[in-house]
């Protein structure tokens, strides 16, 4: 009867619903008596599927020379996933559902890489369904927690798992009985190993097991800390200082937060200073700061953090100061950081506390932001950090040997702590870039504590360098897999427009508009592969211009839910690195088949207006279409052509006719409003495609047809926003640009007012630019474009979203002033044009709208993704630019050495000033850095001036001054990171200040 | 039930019956004798207490007889200003409509709402109201929902009533949450550039200012939950069904048409000797004098007093065979 049984078959349990209603869970759950246990030839157990676990067990483990199986805790899984994971751990393991459950309770992540795990084929891995099976099934004992029950029950399947074996292989009468494999429980719980021994179950640790094995050397750096520390009990943990103050309670952060008493955000560290942090929430209009190491309390970089505001009169404003955790930290000693008492750790507080105590010195009211301390963490954001290891942190008696020792590892991003690693390679790992996770950051600790997890290559190798700025920017970039491969159009790059009529069997003429006649040119930047946009126009007969804009018809190949769209959507957009490209689709659709190459049919997606000669819109029209561009031109070509009065053929007029619309066109925009707004953009020479050494380094050059292009671009995108958002009103992807808050800009009108007595009207977008339009110095022609880099550094960026998501009123472009936009142009290299493509097709009639573009939350969910990945690929593209950028200032360095000339000069101009040092932006090359001296100066922070002395008297350095800095490329001594060191050259020398 | 419609012929038999001397009743019993009482625990897992009750099935068919099921579903409920604070109970009879066919629907209701009114108005008494109701003082508390379903109704349906609503609180665990509260260190000092953080840390269970607790959590427990607190006080009922001079228990439909008037008593054990009397009805029209009524009530607690120990132990019994047997049972099969 089930009822007298239901404590065996039924699992009670309570949740608490996100309303606050307690809801009790039944879970009713069958045993059976034939789940299979995995082994090759068992002769008890059969499956459908084949057995991964060899008959025999695996004889690599020394102290196992029978044979053996090995069956892991959730432990393991928890703290060591890196070791699992690793190729050269390669014993058969019995993989209990108990664990997987627990996995997934404890980490999703970590529960979403076992599962790859299970999946991948170089491993053996059998899930033995454990809670299933009767004879392993447990039941919950009075005062039982859950995690003694899932320990009891890991056991219970280990010693059945034993017997199993023996009860299947009884010895046979005149034949020598074979020793039987054992199955060894593997986990971390020294408690859980003492109970395994008394009911005789062999148990070992990760550490001891590793130990034992082929690899040990390189397997034993893959250990995550949580392992090491019952290995050298005689660091009494116990004993140690807390340095950090303790978290709350999840449930109390959640409580305090729902009541407004606590705020929760991502935590943002300060690149300048390592000792303050800021956590931007809803409830203040400034974000909270965190000053100091334990009001960060052991927080690392986008984590989601729960804070909380001190009092308003203990609120502080930002330190002016450079604080480098370099140079403050330099002699802490990796060994024995954080431990109580040490001279060192009172040498590192009294120099931290120093650097605090100056900066929070006096500062007007006004800058005072809400002030406060991390409380707790709603969730960690770790991941793998690229590092180095920092030499001075090496044991020097150690440097050759391989035992194993404690050393720092600086990650190469500035926003990081260093992170504690012990590992027996050191020696080797020194001058590599290496991949490092975090594992823990304890009370006790100052610095987080991590592992190693593989070696990326030599310092500054470009191979090195390229990896670890993909990964640093999570970018993905292995190669596309077969899956999606095989989602590409069987012909390969055979692929063609088929001819017209009978012979057109996938009837991709369909609803085509055969536009191979019009004059369609493509203009792009030199040498560029994916060609996803051509133009053309032409007069008609009642003096107004056809226009028409036409986009490579990307989704004819790339069709909904299909695996290669799927991937497509996780990469979001293909990223542009100096020497490389990490593309979005395959290539042969990028490079090739959508790719509008000259003389060649391909398919497009056409928006055509008819447009008066002062390019007011008459009318518009989206179709389908065949092309047959006429020409590629680079920009450089197309003006030339358009500027060279010879030519009067219908190409080149055609040119001129864009170019003089566009130029209404961008008139008008400017009219409404919009911004023109200034990047530094850097254009870096690469003398050769093998070496790829870039020679030099030039700003880019704009010419007219540049802007051409873009107003067409602009154009079409505005139209296609207005089309599908009028189709369908909840689900159309677009584009938007809020915008910034006026606070955003109170510092640049503060410094502008002061040192140049220029104001800027925030108001909007249109009185900015009015404003910004007449920020001009007579004398420095740079300055104006000074102003726009830093104003467009006040702004917000862009975002994708869902139409139905946010309110009609918020759906304006602010940079380009227009009340709606979207992306529709680059449908090869951005995932959300893709959507845009989709959308607008079933907008005409086209195609119906595939299911999920119908779903407000699953457009939602993919532009959170294509947000996020634009933003990396902005990153890791402008990160990639300075590190050549560093490149060409080492080599023209060296050059000029060689010529006998002495360092870099370059012109700069003071961006920003601090107690000790200045922000310089270079445009020429447009690189920022930071000049620092060693000595304090007078420092105005109201005036944002500094006095330094000079030769002969004291110099007054301000915001917007010109200055000479001298430029060199100096390798970190620590961390042999590349890095620009700028130091001043006039007005006053600074290399001794 | 007074609307089971005999006839005068069958009335006046049946009660000759009972006057007779020895009595005679139609099954057999004596005057004071029950009807078998079968009762079962915990026969709704998605509850948080349940019972099943029947008097007088018929052993080998299952047929027959009163037949009670009662459930207790806890809720969180938030505490209104000014409300009272520690939980509410709210019971709540329902009538099957197939236990009695012969009612409308109107009069279907009318029954239910009488059954209600005894039950509700005896049970959430304040003396007999448990204290662990409570989820955050002045905040949350739990409100207690006991259902009843009448299935069938082969009369004494108050004593089923009570007997079965006893079992099912008697059943109920009540989850066990933890309040957590944020309370913000006011006498923070500066603490920044102060690496020797120590005493200032703030707990999250500092349970002497609860007053600031916003909201519980569920700490995971090998159980379902605590008992109600004084389980053992929740009443127990017996009706006395009069005919002239003598009273009779346990009475059929039959029987329960042929008398004029009941007496329903409801008595609540705090101590295993003296009862309290919780509440009491007279039903019917009949008179009653005040001597008759206090023999009445003195004879009514030696029932209740049997009624009560044997329930108490049956219970006990459902609650070992629930856990302890059946692990055992479970741990012998392998």
């Amino acid at each position: 009867m089930a009822s007298t049984e239901a404590v065996i078959t039924q699992r009670k349990f309570f949740k608490k619903t996100a309303r606050g209603k307690v809801v009790k869970v039944l879970r009713e759950r069958y045993l059976r008596d034939d789940v299979a246990c995995g082994i090759q030839g068992c002769r008890e157990c059969s499956t459908e599927i084949p057995e991964p676990l060899p008959f025999s067990g695996s004889f690599e483990h020394q102290l196992y020379p029978n044979g053996h199986y090995l069956l892991p805790d959730t432990n393991v899984f928890l703290a060591q996933m890196d070791l699992i994971e690793s190729s050269l751990f390669t014993p058969p393991i019995i993989l209990l559902q108990t664990v997987i459950e627990e996995v997934r309770h404890r980490s999703l992540p970590l529960y979403n890489r076992l599962k790859a795990l299970t999946k991948s084929e170089d491993k053996s891995i059998w899930i033995f369904y454990n809670e299933y099976r009767s004879e392993t099934a447990i039941v919950r004992e009075e005062n039982e927690i859950p995690n003694d029950r899932n320990d009891r029950g890991i056991r219970v399947a280990t010693a059945w798992y034993n017997t199993h074996i023996s009860l299947t292989r009884p010895p046979i009468r005149g034949q020598k009985q074979t020793p039987h494999p054992t199955v060894v429980l593997m986990t971390e719980d020294a408690a859980n190993r003492e109970k395994a021994a008394k009911s005789g179950v062999t148990s070992i640790s990760v550490r001891k097991y590793v130990e034992g094995m082929k690899d040990a050397n390189l397997l034993l750096d893959l250990l995550a800390a949580d392992g090491s520390q019952e290995i050298e009990p005689t660091k009494a943990a116990s004993g140690r200082q807390a340095l950090y103050p303790d978290y709350l309670p999840i449930s109390t952060l959640l409580a305090g937060v729902k009541a407004g008493e606590l705020h929760q955000g991502h935590f943002n560290a300060n690149q300048y200073n390592y000792l303050e942090g800021s956590v931007p929430v809803p409830a203040f209009d400034k974000p909270i700061l965190l000053v100091g190491r334990e009001n960060m309390n052991r927080v690392v970089q986008g984590d989601i953090v729960v804070v909380e505001v001190f009092p308003e009169k203990e609120w502080k404003a930002p330190a002016d100061e450079v604080v480098d955790q370099e140079a403050t930290l330099k002699n802490d000693d990796a060994e024995d950081s954080g431990e109580e008492g040490d001279e060192n750790g009172e040498e590192v507080f009294v120099k931290e506390s120093r650097a605090l105590s100056e900066s929070s010195s006096q500062k007007p009211p006004s800058e005072r932001q809400p002030t406060g301390r991390v409380v707790g963490v709603v969730k960690r954001n770790w991941r793998a950090y690229v590092c180095h290891i920092d030499n001075t942190s090496l044991t020097s008696t150690l440097t050759t040997s391989l035992s194993t020792q404690t050393v720092f590892a600086t990650p190469v991003s500035r926003l990081l702590p260093r992170i504690r690693l012990r590992t027996r390679q050191a020696p080797i790992l020194l001058n590599q870039k290496i991949l490092v996770t975090i594992d823990r950051w304890d009370a006790t600790s100052r610095y987080p504590e991590g592992h190693f997890v593989r070696a990326l290559g030599r310092v500054e190798s470009k191979e090195a360098e390229q990896e670890s700025l993909l990964l640093e920017f999570e970018v993905p970039y292995r190669p596309f897999g077969k899956a999606i491969l095989d989602c590409l159009p069987p012909e390969g790059d055979q692929w063609v427009v088929p001819p017209k009529g009978e012979f057109d069997i996938q009837n991709i003429w369909r609803d085509r508009e055969d536009l191979r006649d019009v004059i369609v040119c493509s203009i792009d930047p030199p040498g560029c592969q994916d060609i996803d946009d051509a133009l053309h126009a032409k007069l008609l007969p009642n003096g107004n211009i056809e226009a028409g804009v036409h986009i490579a018809d990307v989704s004819h190949f790339v069709l909904p839910d299909n695996p290669m769209d799927s991937e497509a959507a996780a990469r979001g957009t293909t990223v542009y690195l100096v020497d490389n490209r990490i593309d979005m689709l395959p290539s042969l659709l990028g490079t090739n088949l959508c790719s509008l190459r000259p003389f060649v049919e391909r398919l497009a997606f056409s928006s055509i207006w008819e447009l008066t000669p002062d390019a007011e819109i008459v009318s518009v029209r989206f179709t389908k279409s065949v092309i047959k561009p006429k020409a590629a031109f680079t920009y450089e070509e197309a003006q030339i052509r358009k500027d060279d009065p010879n030519l009067q053929d219908d190409l080149t007029n055609s040119i001129r006719l864009l170019n003089s619309l566009a130029i209404k066109l961008k008139a008008k925009r400017m009219a409404a409003g919009a911004l023109n707004l200034a990047s530094p953009e850097v254009k870096i020479h690469l003398d050769s495609a093998e070496s790829s050494d870039p020679i030099d380094v030039e700003q880019k050059e704009l010419r007219e047809t540049n802007s051409l292009v873009e107003e067409f671009m602009l154009l079409a995108n505005i139209s296609v926003a207005k089309k599908i958002e009028e189709s369908f009103p909840q689900t159309a992807v677009l584009r938007r640009h809020l915008p910034p808050p006026k606070t955003n800009f109170e510092k640049l009108q503060d410094i502008l007012r002061k040192t140049k007595g220029l104001s800027l009207d925030v108001s909007s977008s249109g009185a900015l630019a009015a404003s910004l339009d007449i920020c001009v110095d007579a004398n420095e022609p740079a300055f104006n474009t000074l102003v726009r880099i830093m104003a467009t550094r006040c702004m917000l960026s862009a975002e994708y979203f869902s139409s139905g998501s946010v309110a009609k009123n918020t759906f304006g472009h602010y940079g380009l002033a227009s009340k709606i936009y979207t992306h529709f142009t680059s449908p090869i290299r951005r995932y959300a044009d893709v959507l845009v493509h989709r959308q607008l097709s079933a907008a005409i009639g086209f195609t119906p709208l595939h299911a999920t573009l119908h779903s407000k939350s699953h457009v939602e969910r993919v532009l959170d993704v294509v947000n996020r990945r634009h933003r990396m690929a902005q990153m890791a593209g402008r990160a990639s630019v300075e590190f050549y950028v560093g490149l060409a200032l080492k080599a023209r360095g060296e050059q000029a050495k060689v010529r006998g000339e002495a360092d870099v000069k370059e012109e700069a101009f003071v961006i920003r000033t601090f107690r000790n040092g200045v922000g310089v932006f270079v445009s020429k090359l447009g690189i920022e850095g930071l000049v620092t001296f060693k000595r304090d100066t007078q420092f105005d922070a109201e005036n944002y001036t500094i006095t330094v002395p000079g030769a002969k008297e004291d110099v007054k350095i301000s915001v917007f001054e010109k200055v000479i800095v001298r430029i060199e490329v100096e390798k970190d001594k620590n961390t042999q990171r590349g890095k620009v060191k700028m130091t001043l050259v006039e007005p006053v020398d600074s290399s001794a200040l | 039930m007074a609307s089971t419609s005999i006839s005068k012929a069958e009335k006046s038999y049946i009660q000759a019956g009972l006057l007779a001397n020895p009595p005679r009743r139609a099954d057999g019993r004596s005057l004071h004798d029950f009807r078998v009482i079968s009762l079962e625990t915990g026969f709704a897992p998605l509850s948080n207490g349940s019972a099943h009750l029947s008097i007088g099935r018929n052993p080998h068919n299952g047929s027959g007889g009163t037949d009670i099921m009662a459930s207790v579903k806890l809720e969180v409920e938030s505490i209104e200003e000014d409300a009272s604070d520690g939980g509410r109970i709210v019971c709540n009879v329902s009538c099957s409509p197939s236990a009695y066919p012969h009612l409308t629907s109107g009069a279907l209701d009318d029954l239910q709402y009488d059954l209600t009114t005894v039950l509700h108005q005896t049970l959430s008494h304040p003396s007999l109201h448990p204290k662990n109701l409570n989820i955050i003082p002045r905040k949350k508390s739990w409100l207690l929902n006991l259902d009843l379903l009448v299935t069938a109704d082969a009369g004494n349906i108050y004593d089923a009533l009570f007997m079965a609503a006893r079992a099912a609180l008697w059943d109920t665990k009540v989850p066990r949450t933890r309040s957590v509260e944020y309370k913000s260190p006011k006498s923070l000092s500066s603490a920044s550039g102060d690496m020797d953080v120590d005493q200032d840390t703030t707990s999250g269970f500092d349970t002497r200012k609860v007053a600031h607790a916003t909201d519980f959590e569920l700490p995971d427990y090998w159980d379902e939950g605590e008992i109600l607190e004084g389980r053992e006080r929740w009443p127990v009922a017996i009706t006395l069904n009069l005919v002239k001079t003598i009273h009779f228990l346990d009475a059929t439909l039959q029987e329960e048409a042929s008398c004029a008037s009941r007496l329903l008593v409801v008595h609540s054990y705090e101590s295993p000797i003296s009862p309290t009397v919780q509440s009491m009805r007279m039903l019917g029209s009949e008179e009653l004098s005040i001597l008759n009524l206090k023999n009445l009530i003195k004879e009514a607690e030696s029932y209740t007093n049997t009624m009560f120990s044997s329930l108490t132990a049956k219970l006990e019994d459902e609650d070992f065979r629930r856990n302890q047997k059946a692990r055992e049972r479970f741990g012998k099969r392998r």
